[in-house]
């Protein structure tokens, strides 16, 4: 059965108010979960036959920027500073940890179920005990700014299928790799060309690290994000993946397009030698469709605005994504033949 | 005209002589202007919307001054707020960076008939010592993004600023190996002979009166390339300041002033966030809050801050709606500007934006009224006229009204 990501279709579209960051889904009860900039947690019942959106809850003080599912709980991170665990069911908030001296831009869920991690703009890497709120580790390997002097940012967390190992990446184009059980750094990888600083007509920078995924096997770390950018006033640079062999260092492949967008989100196909990427920027938003073995992607669909976050539901049917217009669900049934 | 005769700092004097009129030089007055082009946010500095739809993600903390918030981007100054003045009532129609950097930098519409100079170049021209061989003016504009020469308008080339476009140190001032300094000054009388004998009897002599003094001030200059060295500066200075770009340059502008140039003016580009708004005034925003504390502190030790007026300004502000690429836009309908320093009322707060930052609600001003307290605050006579040919030109626009406010 040949899988062809030019039948991949929007299915469904449904609004919120401002931006969706953060995106989950409750397999068990189909139901997707998103992060919004005005503080709530919305959520789309993908069963109901009218699909719509409710603002579930509003337990943040400041943009929700990433979604996890823990049980029963979905665990929302925030500019807050905070990370707060919240029973899907009943909207009760269940417990909630001030999470790092910063914004906290990322979270991801171990596959065995019972431990978090998150990176802040403190430059930490944290884990955490997802059943307490215990912070287990506090991983520091991270620059504390740019090389030229300024703030800087660590944007994006992954970690391996085997929850073995952690990735990092932040604003410079750096990723760190830790392993889970000991805290310890085992390697840097350096993808400078995600950070554009232009010391000639703007002074400043822009870009970083904006998404990591391993993939299903665990031997390829997918890193996304913009490409060198000409204006740094916007995201006016080509949308750009690297795949790398991470445990060698080594880095295998480089993906990019002219589409002009920053990659907010990687995820791996299931079953298929495909990474799906979503952003958006000067070009407007993107789906790109990569064959890992290819530079250029081999489609790109047109999403309704710009896209933060993706999941590849795990029987890799549909495509469910998030961004500036709201929810999107998209139909890759038909792009499997 | 105030000013001093002599031009100095502590061991690098450019007429070989400590200054012996320290007083007189706390005394004389001096700008400088803190340009943040392409447009900084006000929300994201002096005029936070936190909690509101268009206010982003960035927090308010609480300043020195009670009951006025900052953007938590700036620590180091909402304590200092009680040197700084703010007005945050700025309404000046213009939107587009061009017309709106004549705008805000001339304190005057367009006008077909007249061009007017850069308030700078004005300031410069009243301030002057009037035998300082250093600049009156210098223009640190490093980056290319917007970057504008100072308008001399109708005072002419002779007026213009000493430029610094590519280094922060002017380059090829150094005499070339093999000529004496006592060649160079007869080079130097040779040429202002031959001028002379040129420009008699002809029309536009005013033009070679103008290279004379621009040579005359390169003479000055070549004996003051110390003044540009920031690495005479102890460490300690150096390190307070930071390593940024931007903070090398006010450290410089900083040597400057206290040498007595009485103008100066940094560029620190380019704040036009269409994209990634807060990811850039994340970057921007804690350098400016760093540099601009310090600067304000130096200048207050070394007893110049009374005697130097620091102005913050930009071509406009930005938009209080969110863009699809999570970037604010040009917005000239309610934004901000900042002083300190030489005749400011301290901790002063002037105007108000509605609760999202969309309009101007009380004490609104324009870009005369901000040119008009710019000269007020050193003591310049808004009404004194210039001449452009035979039409006299105030000095601030007829209608301007100086934001009295914020000033001492």
């Amino acid at each position: 059965m040949a899988f062809d990501p030019k039948n991949a279709k929007l299915n469904t579209a449904c609004e919120v108010p401002g931006i969706l960051f953060g995106l989950c889904h409750d397999a068990a009860r189909d139901k997707l979960y998103g992060a919004g900039t005005d503080w709530s947690v919305y959520c789309v019942d993908l069963k109901a036959e009218n699909l719509t959106t409710e603002k579930k809850w509003t337990n943040h003080e400041n943009y929700v920027s990433a979604l996890g599912l823990l049980g029963n709980d979905v665990i929302s991170a925030s500019y807050d500073r905070r990370i707060i665990w919240t029973n899907a069911e009943t909207g009760e908030q269940v417990r909630s940890v001030v999470a790092h001296k910063g914004w906290v831009r990322d979270l991801a869920v171990f596959p065995n179920g019972k431990q978090l991690v998150s990176v802040g703009d403190d430059m930490l890497v944290n884990i955490w005990n997802g059943e307490t709120g215990e912070l287990l580790n506090t991983l520091d390997g991270h620059d504390k700014q740019t090389p030229q002097g300024y703030t800087t940012a660590l944007y994006a967390v992954a970690i391996a299928p085997d929850g073995k190992h952690i990735a990092s990446g932040d604003r410079t184009g750096t990723v760190c790799i830790w392993e889970t059980s000991t805290g310890k750094l085992l390697g840097k990888l350096h993808a400078p060309t995600f950070y554009t600083y232009d010391a000639r007509a703007r002074v400043r920078s822009i870009g970083g690290i904006r998404s990591l995924c391993f993939s299903p096997d665990g031997l390829m770390l997918a890193i996304g994000g913009i490409g060198l950018v000409s204006n740094v006033d916007g995201f006016v640079g080509p949308c750009r993946m690297e795949l790398w062999d991470w445990q060698t260092g080594q880095r295998t492949g480089t993906c990019q397009d002219k589409h002009n967008a920053v990659l907010n989100q990687i995820a791996f196909h299931p079953s298929e030698p495909y990474v799906i990427a979503a952003g958006g920027g000067d070009s407007g938003g993107i789906l790109a469709f990569w064959d890992t073995k290819k530079e250029k992607p081999i489609h790109k669909a047109k999403p309704k605005g710009h896209l933060q976050q993706l999941i590849v539901t795990p029987d890799g049917n549909r495509l469910l994504a998030a961004g500036h217009d709201g929810f999107q669900i998209w139909d890759l049934v038909g792009a499997t033949k | 005209m105030a000013g001093a005769t002599t031009a100095g700092l502590a061991g690098v004097g450019i007429t070989g002589e400590v200054s012996a009129a320290s007083e007189l030089k706390r005394n004389q007055k001096r700008v400088l202007c803190i340009w943040l082009a392409g447009g900084s946010s006000q929300f994201e500095t002096w005029d936070p919307k936190p909690s509101r739809e268009t206010g982003g993600p960035f927090r308010s903390i609480p300043t020195a001054v009670p009951g006025y918030h900052v953007c938590e981007l700036m620590p180091k100054l909402a304590k200092q707020m009680n040197k700084i003045a703010v007005v945050r009532s700025l309404n000046t129609g213009i939107s587009e960076h061009g017309l709106a950097a004549d705008l805000i930098s001339t304190g005057r519409p367009k006008e077909p008939a007249l061009e007017y100079p850069e308030i700078g170049v004005l300031l410069a021209k009243e301030l002057a010592a009037r035998e300082s061989k250093l600049p009156d003016y210098v223009s640190f504009f490093l980056s290319t993004e917007g970057r504008r020469r100072p308008a001399t308008g109708f005072l002419g080339g002779s007026n213009a600023p000493m430029l610094l476009e590519k280094a922060a140190r002017p380059s090829d001032i150094e005499l070339p190996n093999g000529l004496s300094d006592l060649k160079h000054k007869e080079r130097e009388h040779l040429r202002e002979v031959l001028s002379n004998e040129f420009a008699r009897g002809r029309v536009g002599g005013q033009m070679v009166n103008g290279y004379n003094s621009a040579y005359a001030k390169v003479r000055g200059l070549m004996q003051s390339d110390q003044l540009f060295d920031i690495d005479k500066e102890p460490a300690a200075v150096r390190e307070r300041y930071g390593r940024t770009v931007f903070g090398q340059q006010c450290l410089a502008a900083r040597r400057l002033l206290e040498a007595g140039v009485p103008m100066v003016k940094v560029a620190r580009g380019f704040w036009d966030s269409h994209h990634d708004n807060f990811e850039s005034h994340r970057e921007l925003v804690p350098d400016f809050d760093n540099v601009m504390s310090t600067l304000l502190t130096d200048l207050d030790e070394r007893g110049l801050l009374q005697s130097t007026l620091v102005v913050v300004l930009s071509e406009f502000g930005r938009t209080p709606k969110i863009n699809k690429n999570v970037g604010r836009d040009h917005y000239a309908a309610a934004w901000s500007c900042g002083f300190a320093g030489c005749g400011i009322k301290g901790g002063a707060i002037h105007g108000k934006t509605d609760a999202d930052g969309k309009t101007v609600t009380d004490g609104e001003v324009d870009a005369s009224d901000v040119a008009a307290t710019i000269y007020k605050a050193v003591g310049i006579d808004l009404h004194k006229e210039y001449y452009s040919g035979l039409r006299p030109v105030p000095i601030a626009k007829e209608d301007a009204k100086p934001i009295d406010s914020i000033l001492s």
